[in-house]
């Protein structure tokens, strides 16, 4: 609607510079209300100097057929046994317990000193018709087996947490790059012009490498992942303090309405000081509306129970699953959920088999959901973690064993449009150490998924720093296999 | 449809006679194909289509011409000689046909094909697609030899690069303006009127004038004040200043440049323009990643680079400091140490960097190697020399020869904090607040004194419960106890299994490790023990040591847990680092050995070059000599385009971090030269630079624009009088400006220079986020205890890489993990929470209403008193008086709200002596429950509060909130 300054440090070749735009929902949750104001103005044509440019989030054409329109991304911080979850090795009950020393000049401290082989304390079944490997204490997740696509082939750079998190996430193990969500809102814009296109769901506790997991990097900020907060206000600072109230906050406003018009007599060329007046009013209403989108309670009781919402352990993860599916059927392009932390170096009997009992009934749900809904086909859902767990164990300080960092070997599942469900695809050696078939670095999957949603990686670029960045740094190849 | 049908048609007769078409090439084509298309096909096209005959994309093999016409999986010709547009080869390079499935290509974005090689193809394909044979290309090339050269740009000498071809490029010279030596240009005459021009920043820019648009006029002095001071100090003005400013008898030029040189006098210059330096070597307090460790000794560094703003430090004498203040040191006097020289290594360290015990030592190492290159690349020198780390430089002359050469300069540079004492010219103040420090690592201690005694306990029935003899165990807690463990703190549990270890007691007859924790425990004994170390790092910060640097041997490091100290034999143990040429950037796949050196497209620079040596120590210091040389042509060029920027919001060359062949070109070339050259003739001096673009018109000039041409849209030549410096540009305060113009304004700032870190009150419930770090969680951020302490300058605030306050991020203060050339300013809905609903301005406008109402005194009568406040909070927020129905709205709004606050009532608010946190414990997979304590919080003196204040004081505190929030104090014109 207006322009505004933009910087010359983000500013980019082809970017959105002066003529970009605030009433987007930026850089956090954007305006709930406003539709009125953007309904006629969701067209995806280039903007030209006298024309009125549209939204930055208004829904674009991607480069190829879609086959998804949204994606809920599951992330399993901590990184998830794939050994213990759905990646059985039953060779390691064999080896269980073995001493061996690792050796080789990529090995760190946390791989020295006397290791051993340790077997899985969980006991695997053949799932669905497809026989899927899950885990028994999936006792939910085996329902839905069919529909999920398993990929045994992922590989990545990282041993870090944070390191491993910002390459899951943004491509870039070091950070400041911008998350796979604002790169496929960058290219897609989103349905809702009322809500952020991006929205991240996490933990109470974030995770290592902090918000920089969902932000937008050298992206404009209107592509930056809005975290709906799980304790307290979703958005920092979206009400105002204690005691003011809405008709006390409307004559604020209004006074600085009045005193903006004036001033802006003065300086009538300057179209970003109007964009800024016009922000204020859009924060004005998103306000008094956030609530009601966060609020489940309209949702049927027994759908709510399906989720586990209201048991423990499954209410904190239900909630952000059934809640997902509403960002998603508003046409929120991007949804993010944390669940962890799944760091098990010790006791991955108790540590992995909680975790699991907290999210393995809402997951089944959601897809459950989503498909009664005919949601599945329109929404890619993946699961993962950062990294794999390795099938040994130092037995650092714990009394029970659990497994330390793998970024060779990793189980990913994906659901949903495009997926080729029923199949397991990929493989890792018989001790879960190393992938060896159908082998893809990170960067494909990142390739892939885009793929699903229409983008084509080499095209999804943005002139920052002297080149044109990609989700895949520097181009990968779509995983045909895991498509259906 | 039908159109790919007849195409197919087509190539399918074509096809059949290629030898008949290439028989008879047009002369031009032939020339062309060898010229241009033979090579371009190689850079663009073989990696993939031929170079590997395995590998083939597609099934295309590109490296004949036969390939070309049988095509590849599509059966179908890539080629129809004298057909462009019916040849897929054509289709697919214009990137424009991907609708009829003829896929982009190359098909990075990176690689595409310029105008100028899309053009040859065309051309080459519709001259009949000739393809000669080796002999004839020979002779061709051979024949066209001179003229080629004289046409194809020029070659530039190098190092030389990984690949023949490589090395050979050659290069637009428009691409190569940034490494053109240094020259001062001829200031430019303005038809006859070179007498009226006074300032040559003018004249130049003048030369360049659209035609038909003209300058606006200049500002007047209330626009000028505040446009300086923010600019020079990132303050506003006071009242007092602008009238002094407004009623100066001077003349409009003299008083400003004597205001230009009051403002260069304020230490708070240094403050406003270190900030801008800040960014672009991204400084943080802490480590990121995965500990996001404190780094106790940064600030050292800030207030080093204030210090050095102020005192006018000479550029060159500054980059020397940065890169090699160490060696500089050593080489000094004995009798004259100056610690500053270590402080302000720094520089080389800032970037997030850590060692866990999780990642291979190598690696880390060359992270820090690699960090450092990109670093001094891009600071001093306008390159991001990370682009020619896996390859030679895609588009500057830069091969990845030389990205190894710089970084061997650096191959002996370790990180220590090193001893330095405090200068008399340092802030030591605020040191007492060590002693909450002191607390929290008592109850630390508490903590596992707490688990051990219930492990002593466990242990002790574990042995009633196995009927083991319990005597041994008792006399190894005897043993141990009132003795240091290994973690330097009292022993426990853990050293009594070990006395048991060591008497040969079988591991089956110990009891086991952590024995009797409850589910919690673990997650307690986690973050107590997690909790010690990290606050190591923090109590470094009271500490005489500088976050520095030194040369030596590379030390065999497996974790870095403790925040690292200078060994003593530096020199003899450890690796001592030979640098290589690194395959693809990875450590372990070395290549040929290079040695120390600088960027060999610049060359020596006269006896620079061959000084950087091979020895140990040195290397840093004669890198940074060739840096800061005079007839460096990069350094001054890069520093002047920067603080260009900084006035006017636009730089000369748009990108001052890239001056490379993908870094705008200057929109004022002369003037940049210009510019850099007075820089080194007035001895790198910036304040010079300040006072020269200063006093410049361009930089008097009112931001208000008077449109012209009626034909043209008024925003189209509103940009383009911004660009051209016909009208100034106006800006939005940055993060920091903003809230210290706040604080300003309200009274409440606390002008001190300095010092370690300050926690200004954060929005609570992100100080109190629970975040996690390696292990365990990091500590609550905790506001400083007195007012005074908390309202600092921004720069001050404690900056955490994983824990940043959410103000200034979402008014865009760039992430310190990027290196950030300049600020954005977008305009997002977040901003509006963060300004207008937060208890932070609240409590700004309150005291802003109480300083108002302090110092207008009980002395006049309600009315007129009330607008003598209220004209005053104008000329503090705005710098201006109200207009009178201004004046008479915030009246009215003043009572009406004063009514409203009449009805309403506020508690004090209690700030949390603790806070306790849900999370999951990654040992067990449960959630569990644990407090910290808030130590701060016992002496925290709250700023006013509502509830300490009267509803006419509540009710001007809501006028105050407007006004912060106006468009006039939130932009600068």
């Amino acid at each position: 609607m207006k322009p505004y300054f933009s910087c010359a440090g983000r500013r980019a070749l082809h970017a959105p510079t002066r003529r970009d735009f605030v009433y987007s929902l930026g850089a956090s949750l954007g305006s709930v209300a406003f539709s009125s104001l953007l309904a006629a103005e969701t067209n995806s044509k280039l903007q030209t100097q006298n024309s009125k440019p549209a939204s930055p989030l208004a829904p674009k054409e991607g480069h190829l057929p879609a086959k998804a329109k949204n994606c809920i991304f599951l992330m399993m911080e901590g990184g998830p046994s794939h050994i213990d979850t759905f990646d059985p090795k039953p060779k390691l009950a064999e080896m269980h317990l073995k001493e061996f020393v690792r050796e080789g000049k990529m090995k760190s401290a946390m791989e020295s000193g006397k290791r051993y082989y340790v077997q899985s304390p969980f006991k695997f079944r053949r799932a669905g018709q497809s026989g899927a490997d899950i885990a028994e204490n999936w006792e939910h997740l085996a329902r839905v087996a069919d529909d999920l696509c398993f990929f045994r082939g992922a590989q990545v750079d990282s041993v870090n947490h944070p390191t491993a998190m910002y390459q899951m996430n943004t491509g870039n193990r070091f950070g400041g790059d911008p998350a796979i969500g604002s790169w496929v809102t960058y290219g897609l814009g989103s349905a809702n012009q009322n809500l952020p296109g991006f929205i991240v769901l996490p933990e109470v506790s974030y995770p290592q490498g902090g918000a920089a997991n969902w932000g937008n990097g050298f992206l404009p900020a209107h592509f930056q992942g809005t975290p709906l907060r799980a304790k307290g206000s979703p958005i920092l600072d979206l009400t105002p303090p204690k005691g003011i109230s809405p008709e006390h906050q409307r004559q604020n406003l209004d006074l600085l309405a009045k005193l903006n018009t004036a001033h802006r007599e003065t300086h009538a060329q300057h179209d970003e000081l109007a964009a800024r007046m016009d922000a204020y009013e859009l924060a004005f209403r998103m306000q008094m509306e956030v609530p009601g989108i966060l609020d489940l309670d309209k949702e049927d009781v027994r759908l709510k129970a399906g989720y586990g919402i209201g048991a423990e352990p499954t209410d904190a993860f239900g909630r952000k699953c059934l809640l997902a599916r509403r960002l998603v059927e508003r046409g929120v392009r991007f949804v993010q959920l944390y669940a962890g932390t799944w760091d098990s170096h010790d006791y991955i009997e108790r540590a992995h088999g909680n975790l699991v009992r907290q999210v393995d009934q809402p997951i089944a749900a959601l897809l459950a959901d989503l498909k009664q809904r005919g949601l599945l086909d329109s929404t890619l859902i993946v699961w993962c973690g950062e990294f794999g767990r390795s099938p040994d164990n130092g037995v650092r300080g714990g009394t029970a064993y659990g497994r330390d960092h793998n970024p060779h070997a990793m189980t990913l599942w994906f659901a949903g449009g495009g997926v080729k469900a029923g199949h397991t695809i990929g493989a890792t050696d018989e001790l879960g150490d190393k992938a060896v078939t159908n082998i893809h670095h990170i960067r494909d999957v990142h390739v892939t998924l885009l793929n699903l949603l229409g983008l084509d990686d080499n095209k999804l670029t943005y002139f920052h720093g002297g080149r044109f960045k990609q989700l895949s740094q520097f181009g990968g190849q779509v995983i045909k296999e895991l498509l259906a | 449809m039908k159109a790919r049908a007849l195409t197919t048609l087509l190539l399918t007769v074509t096809a059949l006679s290629p030898a008949a078409k290439a028989a008879a090439p047009t002369a031009p084509a032939e020339e062309l194909f060898a010229r241009r298309i033979q090579p371009l096909f190689k850079e663009k096209c073989l990696a993939c289509h031929g170079d590997d005959p395995k590998k083939i994309k597609g099934g295309l093999d590109m490296r004949t011409l036969v390939g070309l016409l049988k095509g590849g999986e599509s059966e179908k010709p890539s080629i129809v000689p004298g057909k462009p547009d019916a040849s897929p080869l054509w289709l697919a390079v214009t990137r424009e046909h991907e609708a009829e499935n003829w896929a982009a290509m190359p098909p990075k974005e990176n690689d595409k094909l310029t105008k100028e090689q899309l053009a040859w193809v065309k051309e080459w394909v519709a001259g009949g697609a000739p393809w000669p044979d080796a002999k004839r290309l020979t002779e061709i090339a051979k024949s066209n030899a001179d003229k080629w050269s004289a046409e194809d740009g020029i070659p530039v000498k190098t190092s030389g690069g990984l690949s023949p071809e490589w090395t050979n490029r050659r290069y637009k010279p428009e691409n190569l303006w940034a490494y053109q030596p240094l020259t001062r240009p001829t200031v430019p005459e303005i038809g006859n009127r070179q007498s009226a021009i006074g300032n040559p920043v003018d004249a130049f820019l003048a030369a360049k004038f659209p035609a038909g648009l003209k300058p606006a006029p200049l500002a007047d002095r209330r626009t000028l004040i505040r446009r300086a001071t923010f600019d020079l100090l990132g303050l506003p003005p006071t009242a007092e200043e602008v009238t002094v400013f407004v009623q100066d008898k001077d003349s409009d030029e003299k008083a400003f440049a004597k205001l230009v040189d009051r403002l260069l006098g304020s230490p708070h210059y240094g403050e406003q323009w270190g900030r801008h330096w800040l960014d672009v070597v991204r400084y943080a307090d802490s480590s990121g990643f995965a500990n996001d460790y404190t780094r106790g000794s940064t600030w050292r560094y800030r207030d080093y680079v204030v210090r050095a703003f102020n005192s006018d430090k000479p550029y060159d004498q500054f980059i020397r400091e940065q890169i090699a203040g160490d060696e500089m040191l050593e080489n000094s006097k004995p009798q004259t140490p100056n610690p500053e020289l270590l402080v302000a290594t720094g520089f080389l360290r800032m970037g997030p960097w850590e060692l866990t015990g999780m990642e291979v030592a190598k690696v880390a190492r060359q992270r820090f190697l690699d960090d450092v290159t990109q670093s001094v690349g891009e600071t001093f020198l306008g390159h991001a020399l990370q682009c020619a780390r896996c390859h030679d430089h895609k588009f500057d002359p830069v091969p990845t020869r030389d990205y190894y050469s710089f970084q061997a300069v650096f191959s002996t540079t370790q990180m220590a904090d090193r001893p330095a004492e405090f200068a008399p010219g340092e802030n030591t103040g605020g040191f007492e607040e060590k002693k909450y420090l002191e607390q929290r690592r008592e109850f630390y201690l508490a903590q596992l004194k707490r688990l051990d005694d219930k492990s002593l306990a466990a242990a002790r029935a574990w042995y009633a419960e196995r009927k083991f003899d319990v005597k041994v165990f008792e006399q190894a807690v005897e043993e141990v106890t009132g003795k240091t463990g290994k973690r330097g703190r009292e022993a426990g549990y853990a050293e009594v299994r070990n006395a048991l270890a060591r008497k040969g007691v079988p591991e089956a007859q110990i009891p086991p490790k952590l024995i009797g924790f409850a589910p919690e425990d673990y997650g307690h004994e986690r973050i107590a023990r997690k909790g010690l170390e990290r606050l190591k790092w923090e109590l470094d910060r009271f500490e005489p040591l500088a976050f520095a640097v030194y040369s030596g041997r590379t030390p065999e490091v497996k974790a870095v847990v403790n925040p690292m100290r200078m060994p003593a034999n530096r020199m003899a143990v450890g690796e001592l680092e030979e640098t290589c040429i690194l395959t693809g950037g990875d450590p372990f796949s070395p290549a040929a050995k290079v040695a120390p050196g600088a960027l060999s497209v610049v060359g020596p620079i006269g006896s620079r070059q061959s000084a950087v040596g091979n020895d140990l120590a040195g290397r840093r210091l004669a890198l940074a000599n060739w840096i800061a040389a005079p007839d460096n042509p990069l350094t001054a060029r890069v520093m002047v385009n920067r603080i260009w920027q900084w006035h006017f919001g636009q730089a000369l060359a748009g990108n001052p971090n890239n001056f490379g062949a993908t870094g705008k070109k200057p929109t004022h070339p002369e003037l940049l030269d210009w510019l850099a050259a007075t820089f080194v003739e007035r001895g790198w001096s910036v304040k010079a630079m300040h006072r020269l673009i200063m006093t410049s018109e361009a930089y008097r000039r009112s931001s208000t624009f008077q449109s012209r041409d009626a034909a043209m849209p008024t925003s189209q030549q509103l940009d383009i009088g911004m660009s051209s410096y016909l009208t100034f540009k106006p800006r939005r305060l940055a993060a920091e400006e903003l809230r210290d113009a706040m604080l300003r304004v309200s009274g409440e700032l606390n002008p001190a220079l300095g010092g370690i870190p300050v926690r200004p009150e954060m929005n609570l419930e992100a100080a109190l986020q629970p975040r996690q770090v390696m292990g365990t969680f990091a500590e609550a951020w905790q506001p400083s205890p007195k007012p005074e302490q908390r309202h600092r300058r921004s720069l001050y605030a404690l900056k955490l890489r994983g824990a940043g306050d959410p103000f200034y991020e979402v008014f865009n203060a760039p992430s310190p993990d990027l290196s950030c050339e300049a600020r954005d300013a977008s305009t997002v809905t977040p901003q509006v929470f963060a300004l207008f609903n937060s208890q932070a301005t609240y409590d700004r406008a309150l005291a802003f209403a109480n300083r108002l109402v302090t110092e207008a005194g009980a002395k006049s009568a309600t009315g007129n008193r009330q607008s003598q406040i209220l004209t005053r909070a104008f000329e503090l927020a705005f710098n201006r008086a109200p207009k009178p129905d201004e004046l008479k709205t915030c009246l009215v709004h003043w009572d009406a709200m004063t009514e409203r606050h009449r009805t309403l009532k506020f508690e004090k608010p209690a700030p949390p002596r603790s806070v306790t946190r849900e999370a999951v414990e990654e040992n067990t997979g449960e959630k569990f429950k644990f407090t910290e304590p808030l130590e701060v919080a016992a002496d925290f003196v709250p700023d006013l509060q509502p509830a300490d204040a009267s509803p006419e004081l509540r009710g001007l505190a809501e006028v105050c909130l407007v006004l912060l929030n106006a468009n006039e104090f939130a932009y600068v014109y």
